[in-house]
């Protein structure tokens, strides 16, 4: 018997409705429908006081989630995707994000961002909001990468008192499967090293995790480099201490991410390291993103939009051989 | 099986509402499936006879699968432009080489095994962006973060890393080639170099970031040894040059000036150090006002520092400050040498061993004996051209011919 | 907020009109101590005023139960706040910085609030607090407090063009929460008026497409502001849903102390909004012998001297210090604290 990455966010869910009375679910379809994908499927039979169906109007979401955060509870927003959370952006940047620095009062909502690309998505269901968010002082942003970090993640978001964003990867929704909810434990703000490698480090986070997984399985079996996968987990906190551990040991950085090209975590990654850790750098460091358009619609372009085993593979042959 | 929604991988037939031999028309609801998220009817896109049934009721298919065929005329293929087996299969046949033609595959976690095509190392090209380096750079040339942090680490300088060859882009030496370097030379006899062997190495290796140049000519030395002789507190062959170079210097100061940036620094005074060898490396005593003193008075002081330089226990201060310095290597019997000047020096003279020579006369019209040295003098070329070195270099002869001006 | 802490349910007749005074009078007075202090280069940054609004704000911040119900104020809500229990001390410090106010200098003038005590902390963002209010209700609805319960907020007429407006109305709407709205429209939106600001002709029609009961009133009529307000505010209170309460008034000074309002013509000052409507107040309460003359002089002059002390205390008081600013954030202590 395999779970999902939608079974864990689901059953995180329950977990945090049943346990915690100041907990509750709004959002677009989550009700009785369930949710667009299913996060949320059954929970309104259980607790029909608790998940409750949103207009479309994601500023009053975020604003309604702040509201009832300094009453006591603690909401978690469903975003329907990612993309659409750009119309809550002001409240969730200027409302909730400052209000513990300007009063001393933390605002503990939790907001779901269905993230990332799917095949066939196009522009407007496939974008990675998570640099957006992190370049915001007061706002936690979480990018889990695997079944048991969605799971405890998110549980451990709605009990942080910050406001977080959690961004969790459309594609491993069905994808990606594992045998339980239970990981490692890391807290957020903890990078895990998820591969053990010697020759370069990837830092990345989300579903790139898994395809910096497999770049590094292939250039193992043509050429025997070893590359180390960082997983950055939570991409704020950052936990930069893991990801200058990681290039002391090999000298060489590709941070690789799903996000636009242009600044982002990418880039934070590479500045960091550059700053604190640049006697350690055998070579300049390298980024590598998505290409600097929209997402595309069509499978193809969309595939070669995203990095890419392929691609990957093809800069950290580059870093190496430098 | 179609794909019925985002991130949907599979879906489970419920009914099927045909058999096979059915006739179906465009738009009709041939199954139901049911996915976690709906239940919903698949429909034909063109209209003609249920050939076969692949699919099952209650069993799930991956999307793609094809879960049924229907037989169409060509007609109703062409009106309808709904794919064929046959063409399915040739796109499928056309992906597969596409994506061997070009190494791209829209491939994700669910597909394992795949191999991969062995490619030739990218060759890095010369650019201002990215990972490559300037071209020209072969050696130690470029020196990335790491290895100088581990050079510095080690106390090495750029020097060390002559011996190896590089196996980075344009031939740079990686920190992997210093180390396997390092392990090479493991293999050697070693033994610990003197503080004293690395001072002078440090002081060389700092000079020698100059264009250094050198002159030379050759001294009679018969007027200094009578004129020697002559005295009671003799002394020695270096005094009188250090004495002869010190008024041909305050003659022309400038050649001993020190290039800084776009400044020349001139002397302050024309203290002037010698070279005396001491186990395993060199100390330079300087002697103050070389210029204001006369020989006599000069031997005292020169073999006191010669003396304290030999026993090591010349004080900080003894060496500092000098403009020049005089190096005397005939006392190892050599003749000429080209000698380095100190890092914080324009100009330094050597001399070497005196040697009796048969020398012309044009007054005797005959061969006469005479005793002859090499002079040679270092100078910074950008700080000076061999005219003016050898025009100091040549008042420096004169004055030693009438010793008894010294 | 300690003066209020006796009330615990809603204020009606002669007390609500009496503290509906009171708390504009205190508010002018404070308001005029602020623009004093803004002239003379004590106050770092802008000075919002409600002057001209006073009837209107403290009708809603009269008729609110402190401790129980939720008010977030806007710029112009002096008198609703002080109605509503925020000490002179608050306003005093928050303008000067003081370290020891709400905000302890990292937020200034009108932004200050006591979200712990129901009253929301204003961001610059108009129209965002709608939804926000609607979320504490909900809350309180979750937590089965809501039953007697209020949540109020401000906006002006220029708020009323946003969408944080219309999706924070709508969603009360569809929640179905006692939500009272209050748009105060003073026919200028900084310089921008209301021609070009909808087009519709009265802002109250809009109340029937949100589903909600819609109000007007002329809000330099202070009874009438009583007696709509207050009652707009009961209607929610007893389970009718949202109430939106449109008051035609006009600003009575700049959009901030920065502003000389050069661009509202003579002939609207002069018209019938242009009227003081603290002159209104007080004609009205002699009028119908709510409070005699000697009571209210006796109001004005202690609120004088009550914020006179209030700034005089708030101006001796510490600033900030940069090297004792933690300089965080973040409320948990995360592993890996944000450099």
């Amino acid at each position: 018997m395999s779970v999902t990455y939608i079974d864990a966010i689901r059953e995180a869910q329950e977990t945090l409705l049943r346990e915690d009375p100041r907990v509750f679910l709004y959002g677009q379809d989550i009700a009785a429908f369930g949710g667009a994908f299913k996060a949320t499927k059954g929970l309104a039979e259980m607790f029909p006081d608790r998940v409750l169906d949103a207009p479309i109007s994601e500023d009053a979401m975020a604003g309604l989630a702040i509201g009832a955060a300094l009453q006591g509870m603690r909401p978690i927003i469903e975003m329907q995707f990612a993309d659409f959370s750009s119309i809550a952006f002001n409240q969730i940047v200027n409302h909730a994000a400052t209000h513990f620095y300007r009063t001393g009062m933390p605002v503990p909502i939790t907001v779901r961002l269905p993230s990332g690309g799917t095949a066939g998505s196009g522009p407007f269901h496939s974008q990675s909001m998570e640099a957006i968010y992190a370049h915001y002082p007061g706002v936690v942003v979480v990018t889990p990468a695997t079944v048991a970090d969605a799971y405890s993640m998110l549980i451990e978001s709605v009990n942080l008192d910050d406001p977080v964003i959690f961004c969790e990867h459309k594609f491993l929704y069905r994808w990606l499967k594992a045998k339980s909810f239970q990981g490692d434990g890391l807290p957020i703000g903890k990078a895990r090293i998820t591969r053990m490698g010697r020759h370069a480090t990837v830092v990345t986070y989300s579903a790139m995790v898994h395809e910096a997984v497999r770049a590094a399985e292939r250039l193992q079996k043509e050429s025997g480099w070893e590359i180390e996968v960082v997983d950055l987990r939570s991409v704020k906190p950052l936990d930069i201490d893991t990801v200058l551990a990681s290039v002391a040991r090999t000298g060489r950085l590709l941070a690789l991410g799903e996000a636009f090209p242009w600044g982002g975590v990418t880039a934070e990654v590479v500045s960091r390291v550059v700053a604190d850790g640049f006697h350690l750098l055998e070579a300049p460091p390298m980024r590598l993103n998505s290409r600097d358009t929209p997402v595309p619609y069509h499978p193809k372009l969309w595939a070669a939009h995203r990095p890419t085993p392929e691609s990957i593979c093809d800069s950290l042959r580059k870093l190496l051989s430098y | 099986m179609p794909q019925l929604g985002e991130s949907i991988a599979e879906a489970t037939v419920v009914r099927l509402l045909v058999g096979v031999g059915s006739a179906v028309t465009t738009d009709q609801e041939v199954m139901e499936v049911e996915t976690n998220k709906a239940t919903m009817g698949v429909t034909a896109l063109c209209s003609g006879v249920v050939e076969e049934l692949r699919a099952e009721e209650g069993v799930s298919y991956a999307v793609g699968t094809i879960l049924g065929v229907l037989d169409v005329t060509e007609e109703e293929v062409a009106r309808t432009g709904v794919d064929t087996l046959e063409s399915l299969e040739k796109k499928r046949l056309e992906q597969v080489s596409e994506q061997q033609v070009k190494g791209e595959q829209n491939l994700h976690f669910a597909v394992e095994g795949e191999g991969y095509e062995e490619a030739a190392p990218p060759e890095i090209v010369p650019s201002i962006r990215g990972l490559s380096v300037p071209t020209g750079t072969m050696g130690a040339h470029y020196i990335s973060p790491r290895m100088r942090a581990r050079m510095d680490e080690m106390g090495l300088r750029e020097a060390d890393l002559s011996a190896i060859v590089g196996s980075g882009a344009g031939g740079r030496v990686t920190v992997d080639d210093l180390e396997k370097f390092l392990d090479y030379i493991q293999t050697w006899p070693s033994s610990q170099a003197s503080p004293m062997r690395l001072a002078v190495a440090d002081a060389m290796r700092r000079s020698w970031t100059r264009p250094l140049a050198t002159v030379g000519t050759s001294l009679g030395l018969d007027k200094v040894l009578s004129h020697r002789r002559d005295q009671t507190k003799k002394a020695g062959p270096t005094l009188y040059l250090l004495r002869a170079f010190a008024l041909a210097l305050k003659e022309q100061p400038e050649v001993a000036g020190f290039l800084i940036g776009s400044k020349v620094v001139h002397p302050r005074s024309f203290d002037i150090g010698v070279a005396v060898a001491v186990e395993d490396g060199v100390l330079v005593p300087v002697i103050r006002q070389v210029d204001q003193k006369s020989l006599v008075d000069l031997v005292q002081e020169y073999d006191d520092l010669v003396d304290r330089a030999r026993r090591r226990r010349l004080t900080e201060a003894d060496t500092k400050g000098g403009i020049a310095t005089v190096t005397n290597f005939g006392t190892f019997g050599l003749t000429w040498g080209t000698p380095i000047p100190l890092p914080n020096e324009t100009l330094i003279l050597g001399i070497g061993a005196g040697v009796k020579k048969p020398v012309w006369s044009e007054h005797l019209s005959a061969f006469v004996p005479a005793t002859e040295a090499d002079l040679e003098m270092t100078f910074d070329h950008r700080v000076v051209d061999g005219g003016g070195a050898g025009l100091l270099l040549r008042r420096i002869v004169g004055l030693l011919q009438e010793p008894h001006l010294l | 907020m300690t003066d209020h802490t006796s009330i615990t349910s809603q204020r009606t007749g002669a007390d609500y009109v009496r503290a509906m005074y009171c708390a504009m009078i205190q508010a002018r007075m404070l308001e005029n101590k602020l623009s004093s202090l803004y002239k003379a280069g004590k106050i770092v940054g802008g000075v919002y005023l409600g002057k001209g609004q006073e009837a209107v704000s403290a009708a809603l911040g009269s008729a609110l139960i402190p401790g129980r119900d939720i008010f977030a104020p806007l710029i112009r809500d002096q008198a609703g706040r002080t109605a509503f229990g925020e000490p002179f001390i608050d306003c005093a410090r928050a303008y000067l910085g003081s370290v020891l106010g709400p905000m302890r200098g990292r937020d200034g003038n009108i932004h200050r609030g006591r979200p712990r005590e129901g009253m929301l902390a204003m961001i610059s963002h108009l129209g965002s607090a709608v939804s926000v209010v609607a979320g504490s209700l909900l809350a309180k609805r979750l937590q089965g407090h809501l039953p007697g319960t209020v949540g109020a907020t401000c906006v002006g007429d220029g708020a009323t063009s946003t969408g944080a407006f219309h999706e924070g109305l709508n969603l009360a709407a569809v929640e179905k929460l006692p939500l009272v709205v209050i748009v105060a429209n003073n026919q200028f939106a900084y310089s921008t008026p209301t021609s070009r600001q909808y087009a519709c002709e009265d802002l109250v029609d809009r109340a029937k497409g949100y589903g909600v009961t819609g109000h007007s009133v002329d809000g330099t009529d202070f009874l009438a502001c009583a007696g709509v307000i207050g009652n707009a505010v009961s209607l929610a209170r007893a389970g009718g849903g949202p109430q939106l309460v449109v008051a035609r008034l006009l600003r009575l000074s700049g959009h901030g102390e920065h502003d000389d309002g050069s661009y509202v013509p003579d002939s609207v000052k002069a018209g019938i909004y242009g009227r003081d409507c603290i002159d209104v107040a007080e004609q009205q309460l002699l009028e119908f012998q709510i409070m005699s003359a000697e009571e209210i002089a006796a109001i004005r002059e202690t609120a004088a001297v009550e914020v006179q002390a209030a700034v005089a205390q708030a101006q001796q008081e510490p600033v900030p210090d940069p090297y004792l600013e933690d300089w965080r954030a973040f409320s948990s202590e995360l592993s890996q604290p944000q450099s």
